[in-house]
């Protein structure tokens, strides 16, 4: 007779919306989710990384795009910069003066800004991923 | 390039191991690589910079 298996954390089940919960705190301050799911080094790691590529970004005086971009290589922009959450709002404090892309650092920065995003949005996956079980 | 690679070999040591050691050696590898391959594709396309 094949014994019952023993109720682990994996086989509890996860509220439908707790996932998503998790995955938008993420997205609003990279490190958050983890923190949430007390992944103490994750929330840091996504933390220090999404918050330093943006910080250095706007210190470089990267260009952010907005939503009204017409052409679609600034949607993209657009797309990749919101990724970062609550550091898509700081060149209001941090960029006082505005992008400068005439010089090589301002288009450093771009990549910069647009790298702080997509690595939070890798932070959101994971963060959604562990929530729902499926990633340990 | 230096900053912006140890940003990124962490962010991929930190999701791709789970011990505090193991991600150190990924992260110092992912860095060594970064750099190696960045300064190679430079030097690659010094000659079609003249």
């Amino acid at each position: 007779m094949a014994s019952e298996a023993p109720l682990t954390e994996n086989s509890r089940k996860v509220h439908p919306a707790r996932p998503l919960f998790i995955a938008f705190a993420a997205w609003i301050v990279p490190g958050l989710g983890h923190l949430l799911l007390r992944r103490w080094g994750r929330a840091l790691i996504f933390f220090v990384a999404a918050g330093g590529l943006a910080v250095v970004g706007y210190g470089m005086r990267g260009e952010v795009f907005t939503p009204l971009s017409s052409d679609p290589f600034g949607a993209l922009g657009f797309l990749a910069d919101v990724c970062s959450g609550v550091f898509y709002f700081l060149p209001r404090f941090l960029e006082a003066s505005g992008p400068d892309i005439s010089r090589a650092t301002g288009d450093y920065g771009t990549r910069f800004i647009a790298a702080a995003g997509i690595v939070n949005l890798l932070g959101v996956l994971d963060a959604y991923a562990i929530a729902s079980r499926r990633r340990s | 390039m230096i900053v912006f690679a140890l940003l990124v070999s962490i962010v991929l040591a930190g999701l791709a191991r789970r011990t505090a050691a193991e991600r150190i050696r990924y992260a110092l590898w992912t860095l060594m690589m970064f750099l190696l391959i960045g300064v190679g594709i430079a030097w690659l396309m010094y000659p079609f910079s003249q």
